[in-house]
C-alpha cells in the first residue's frame, strides 16, 4: 500500500508536507476520541471504585442486592428471548428477499428500511397508542371473546413484542447481507442430485446462511441489553431492564457510584460478548468487503 | 410458497403498527382514544407554532447539522489514514474507531452526564455535539473507507504527475468521484444525531432539548397530543426518503438495462 506522499513527484514543502504526515490524518480523531469517548468512561470506571468510598463496595451492592441481580437476569433474558423471536420472524424475510428476483422480494426490502429507519420513540409511541386502555389490541381482545380484556400496557409482553419489533429491521439486514452473496445455483445442483427443497435448504442454505445469523444475534442482542426507552416507556417497572436501574440510580437516587458499577456491569457484559464473537469471527472484517 | 407467507406475515407485522401514529394526529381527542372521534389540523399547527415544540425542533436541526461538520472533519482524514497508509498501531486505532458503536447508549449518557458536568458543559449544544460526534464517527468511517478501498488511486497518481499539487488533486480528483460517499456518510451522520434519544435525554437541557427529549417527556409526563403529529411528521420524511431512494434505484436500473 504505498503512502499517500509517494503520489506527488519530487520533494514536499511547508504545509503541503505537514498536511501529507500520516500523523495529521488520523491524530484529529485520535485526541478527540481520547478526550470524547475514552476519558468519560475511564471516569465512571474510576468513579465505580471511588464513589463514595474507595473499594469494590458498589459492585458488592450490586451483586448483593437481589433486587440488581433480578434486574441483571431479566435484563439477559429480555435480550436472549428479543433475539430468538427476532431471527425466527427475520430469517423468512431475508431469505425470500435474498432468493426471489421479484417486486416481493424488493417491496419486502423496502418495508424493511422504512422500518429501521423510522425512529425508535415514534415506533414506541405507536405501539402504546396500540396497547392503551379501549386501545386496537384491547378492542381485537374483546371482539374475539376476551372480556374483560387484560390490560396491556406497562406490561412485559407489551415491551417485549415492542423491541422484537424494533430489532427485527437490524436482523433481517445482518441476515440479508450474507444471504445474497450465497451462490443460488448451490441450490438447484441439490435439487438436480434429488434433494427435496427442505433438505436442500437444511442441508444447503441453511448452514451457508450461519455467519448472517451469528452477525445478527450478536448486535441485535447487544443492542436489546442496552435499551432503554422501550422498557421505560411499554414495559412493567417490575421488569425492569438495567439501563432503567442505571437512570434511577442516577436520577432518583443520586447514587453516581452504584450507576457507574451498574453501567460497568453492562458494558463488561457487552464487550465480553463482543469479544467472543470477535474471537470466532474477526471485526477486522468489517473494513473490507 | 411457506416462506413467502411467513415473510408477508412478518412485513405486516413490521409496516402496520406504526401506521397508526397517522390517524391518532388527526385525532380530536386528548387521550389515547382509538379509533378517533373525530378528525382535525390542530395538531400540526400546534407542532409549527408552540415554542415548545419548534424550541426542540430547532434545536435538533442545529446540533444534528453541527454534529455532521464535526463528524465529517474528523472521519475523513482518518477513512484515508486508514485505506491509503501503514502505520504503527493502526489496529488498535481501528478497533478505538468502531468502539463508540458497542458502548450502550445509556452508559455513554451517564459518562456524559458525569463528564461534561465536571467540565461545567451539561445542558450546552456543545456537550450534545461532542457526543454525538462520537457516535457518528464509526458510522461516517466505515462508509468513507468502504468507499475509498474501491477508488483507483491511479487517478490521484495521474493528477500528480501531471503537475497537480497535492491540494488540486484532492479538489479536482478525488473530491468529485468520492462526492456520494461523502454525502451518504454526512447524511447518515445527521440522521444518527437526529434521532438519537437516550444520550440527548440526559444531557441536553431544557433549553437545549433536543425533538427526541422533547418527544420522550411528553411521552412520560404531561401526555402532549401534539406527539402524534411530531411522530407522524418523522414518519413522513422517513416515507419519503426512503420512497426516493427505492426511485432513483429503479431510475438506475432502467437505465443500466437500456444501455
Amino acid at each position: 500500500m504505498p503512502a499517500l506522499a509517494s503520489t506527488s513527484t519530487g520533494p514536499l514543502r511547508g504545509a503541503a508536507r505537514l498536511v501529507q504526515s500520516p500523523v495529521f490524518l488520523y491524530l484529529p480523531v485520535l485526541l478527540f476520541l481520547a478526550v470524547f469517548f475514552v476519558a468519560p468512561l475511564s471516569m465512571i470506571a474510576w468513579m465505580s471504585v471511588t464513589e463514595p468510598g474507595i473499594g469494590l463496595g458498589n459492585y458488592a451492592a450490586f451483586f448483593g442486592s437481589g433486587r440488581s441481580l433480578r434486574v441483571l437476569m431479566n435484563t439477559v433474558l429480555t435480550a436472549g428471548l428479543v433475539t430468538v423471536c427476532a431471527v425466527l420472524i427475520a430469517y423468512p424475510v431475508a431469505y425470500v428477499a435474498a432468493t426471489s428476483q421479484t417486486l416481493f422480494g424488493a417491496a419486502l426490502l423496502l418495508i424493511v428500511a422504512l422500518s429501521f429507519w423510522t425512529n425508535f420513540l415514534v415506533r414506541t409511541y405507536a405501539w402504546m397508542v396500540i396497547f392503551s386502555n379501549n386501545g386496537p389490541a384491547q378492542s381485537l381482545l374483546v371482539t374475539l371473546g376476551w372480556q374483560p380484556p387484560p390490560r396491556l400496557l406497562y406490561t412485559y409482553f407489551a415491551s417485549t413484542l415492542a423491541m422484537t419489533q424494533m430489532l427485527t429491521p437490524l436482523m433481517v439486514f445482518m441476515l440479508y447481507a450474507v444471504m445474497r452473496r450465497i451462490d443460488p445455483g448451490l441450490l438447484r445442483a441439490a435439487n438436480s442430485l434429488g434433494a427435496t427443497p427442505l433438505r436442500g435448504f437444511l442441508t444447503v442454505f441453511l448452514p451457508l446462511s450461519a455467519p448472517g445469523i451469528i452477525n445478527g444475534v450478536t448486535l441485535v442482542f447487544i443492542t436489546c441489553m442496552g435499551f432503554y426507552v422501550t422498557p421505560i416507556l411499554i414495559g412493567s417497572p417490575r421488569d425492569m431492564m438495567i439501563s432503567g436501574l442505571i437512570a434511577e440510580q442516577m436520577e432518583q437516587f443520586l447514587d453516581f457510584g452504584g450507576a457507574s458499577a451498574s453501567s460497568m456491569i453492562l458494558l463488561a457484559l457487552t464487550l465480553v460478548l463482543f469479544s467472543i464473537y470477535n474471537f470466532f469471527f474477526d471485526i477486522e472484517k468489517i473494513w473490507s468487503r | 410458497m411457506f416462506a413467502r407467507v411467513l415473510a408477508f406475515l412478518t412485513a405486516n407485522f413490521l409496516f402496520w403498527p406504526t401506521l397508526i401514529v397517522v390517524p391518532m394526529s388527526f385525532s380530536t381527542s386528548v387521550s389515547l382514544q382509538f379509533p378517533p372521534p373525530g378528525y382535525w389540523w390542530g395538531y400540526y399547527s400546534a407542532f409549527f407554532s408552540q415554542p415548545n415544540w419548534t424550541g426542540p425542533m430547532l434545536n435538533s436541526i442545529i446540533t444534528a447539522t453541527a454534529t455532521m461538520v464535526l463528524t465529517m472533519l474528523l472521519a475523513t482524514p482518518a477513512a484515508f489514514a486508514l485505506v491509503r497508509l501503514n502505520f504503527r498501531g493502526k489496529k488498535l486505532f481501528r478497533l478505538l474507531l468502531i468502539m463508540p458503536l458497542l458502548v450502550p447508549h445509556i452508559v455513554l449518557a451517564f459518562a456524559y452526564y458525569s463528564y461534561f458536568g465536571k467540565l461545567g458543559l451539561v445542558q450546552t449544544y456543545a456537550a450534545i455535539v461532542l457526543a454525538h460526534a462520537c457516535i457518528a464517527i464509526p458510522v461516517a468511517t466505515l462508509i468513507l473507507t468502504a468507499a475509498l478501498q474501491s477508488f483507483d488511486s491511479n487517478l490521484e497518481r495521474a493528477a500528480a504527475s501531471l503537475g497537480a499539487t497535492p491540494l488540486t488533486t484532492f479538489r479536482t480528483v478525488t473530491l468529485p468521484v468520492m462526492r456520494p460517499a461523502f454525502l451518504v456518510a454526512a447524511f447518515f451522520t445527521f440522521i444518527n444525531s437526529f434521532d438519537e434519544s437516550v444520550i440527548a435525554l440526559f444531557i441536553s437541557g431544557r433549553d437545549t432539548a433536543t425533538l427526541p427529549r422533547q418527544m420522550f417527556n411528553s411521552f412520560s409526563m404531561d401526555a402532549d397530543p401534539v406527539i402524534a403529529a411530531a411522530s407522524s411528521i418523522l414518519f413522513s420524511l422517513v416515507l419519503a426518503g426512503v420512497g426516493m431512494a427505492a426511485a432513483a434505484r429503479l431510475v438506475r436500473a432502467r437505465l443500466a438495462a437500456r444501455a
